[in-house]
């Protein structure tokens, strides 16, 4: 495991990159992206163990804060959706030189699910696969359950804005919406949304017990297999 | 930001043989002091980013007052790879803690730290201490306190309040019975070393007064931070009854913040959180 800055000077954004393990023919590459706020700190160990299973299997993964959280430079109050878009695509850019590959996987957890999809449509030809593991599915709702976060208006409003069916015309071909948490909204999605029981890795009873949601995590390297 | 930046420089680094992920945060070389280093301990499994990214913008905010600040993750937690021996978990994080002190002794030519840790974070600052001089101060935010007599008075009357407690009481369910009983069985027990202990057993070990009182003849500054809501204390003065020791010669700072919770949630308690430490460390 190899800590690092990557970014601009302006945006340094702390990454921890794991080289494949074992190469299967040709390389492979996966960036990983972070829920934010609390959701961040509690699947965190999630994240960790999602990368060093898909290290196992061959794949060069990069997983990093992106700017205003985590290790990464900026004030928290900095933080917000425009900038974590572009900072996924640093990150896409800082793997693909260090991996040699032309694309990538790209691997988002709640609202990280959202940016990749942003992200993939953005660079379309870069994105080799999309996983959306519990993404947001109405901005709405999800604003809704940050009532008592510490989260600026500015962010807020971006958050209410975030509605997953509208952009599911422009997921890629390879795409995968896989759910330990099921909701009535999975249903106007309209795409099949794969169930997995595990626990739900954001969430603080159930990661700060121990529990890892390992079913998810193993089928989601199956199904980049 | 590029102004901000130009207060403090960040490294990503690996400490010691277990490869510990960390981050250390230094002042530009000319406004670097000879102070002691502040090392940041992980809160539980928390990695060291710490609730509402706490120890980020508390490193930067001493880092700009010419401290290096180190904040790492123990083996096995956050970015830290596991171990593969059968060390216990506790005596894993005091070695862990010594490899961290030894790395930045050897790179960064200092010589005295300062541990900052909350929860069990403070708890393994307290037990290190006890096994190396160059740790010169702590800041222990709700470190584990022993029950005092007032504390199970207080305890008492918070339960009496309640009739399901009466009812655990009269059929000796009482929680209030197991803890009495644990703790006279450590009163009679001889002090272990840190060896035999475990955090789950720390409250009524003869060993944690026995740490306080190795820091305080040492000469160890402490400050300690109280929340409204940890379950280890009722009173405000419960540290002082608990280690009657550590308040001599005025070694101990003691500071009350019932405005907030065990994670200090909310900015403005963590800006006054930050205002205590700058202003800790500033006080000879």
């Amino acid at each position: 495991m190899n800590p690092l800055f990557i970014g601009t000077t302006e945006r340094r954004l702390f990454g921890l990159y794991e080289p494949a393990a074992a190469s299967r023919g040709k390389p492979r590459a996966a960036v990983l992206c972070y829920p934010w706020g609390m959701e961040y700190i509690y699947a965190h160990r999630t994240m960790r163990q999602l990368a060093a299973k898909l290290a196992a299997a061959g794949f060069h993964t990069l997983r990093f804060d992106y700017f205003g959280t985590g290790d990464s430079s900026g004030e928290s109050e900095q933080a917000d959706l425009v900038g974590s878009n572009s900072d996924v695509g640093a990150a896409m850019e800082a793997l693909r030189d260090i991996a040699g590959t032309p694309r990538v996987v790209l691997i988002g957890l709640r609202v990280g699910a959202n940016i990749a999809v942003e992200v993939a449509s953005q660079h379309e030809s870069e994105v080799e696969a999309l996983v959306l593991w519990d993404p947001i599915v109405s901005g709405e709702e999800y604003a809704d359950s940050l009532a008592n976060s510490e989260v600026s208006e500015r962010v807020r409003r971006q958050i209410r804005a975030l509605d997953l069916p509208s952009r599911l015309p422009s997921l890629p071909q390879r795409s995968m919406i896989l759910v330990t948490q099921r909701l009535p909204s999975h249903d106007q999605l309209g795409l099949p949304v794969e169930f997995v029981t595990a626990a739900c890795p954001w969430v603080e009873e159930i990661t700060m017990s121990g529990a890892l949601p390992v079913p998810a995590i193993n089928r989601i390297e199956a199904w980049l297999r | 930001m590029a102004a901000v930046e130009a207060t403090f420089k960040e490294q990503a680094v690996l400490f010691g043989r277990h490869e510990l992920v960390g981050i250390v945060t230094r002042p530009p070389p000319a406004q670097q002091t000879d102070e002691p280093a502040i090392v940041v301990l992980n809160t539980g499994i928390v990695h060291r980013v710490g609730h509402h990214r706490m120890y980020v913008s508390l490193s930067r905010e001493l880092a700009k007052r010419g401290r290096t600040v180190v904040r790492f993750d123990f083996a096995g937690i956050g970015d830290s790879k596991p171990r593969h021996d059968s060390t216990s978990p506790l005596m894993a994080s005091m070695t862990d803690i010594r490899e961290v002190l030894d790395s930045l002794e050897k790179s960064h030519d200092v010589h005295s730290f300062i541990l900052v840790g909350l929860c069990s974070g403070a708890d393994h600052a307290v037990l290190y201490t006890h096994t190396d001089p160059r740790v010169v101060g702590l800041v222990l935010m709700d470190p584990t306190l022993p029950p005092t007599f007032r504390y199970y008075v207080h305890y008492v009357m918070q339960r009496l309040k309640n009739v399901r407690n009466w009812i655990s009481l009269a059929t000796g369910r009482s929680g209030l019975m197991r803890l009495v009983s644990a703790h006279l069985m450590n009163r009679v027990r001889p002090a272990p070393e840190v060896e035999g202990i475990s955090l789950h057993n720390l409250r009524f070990s003869s060993y944690l007064p026995q740490c306080y009182r190795g820091a305080a003849a040492r000469g160890v500054r402490m400050l300690a931070v109280m929340t409204s809501v940890s379950v280890r204390h009722t009173y405000k003065r419960q540290m002082l009854d608990a280690f009657p020791e550590a308040s001599a010669g005025c070694q101990l700072r003691l500071e009350f913040f019932p405005e907030s919770d065990h994670l200090f949630s909310g900015a403005e308690v963590r800006d006054r959180l930050r205002a205590v430490i700058c202003d800790w460390l500033d006080t000879r």
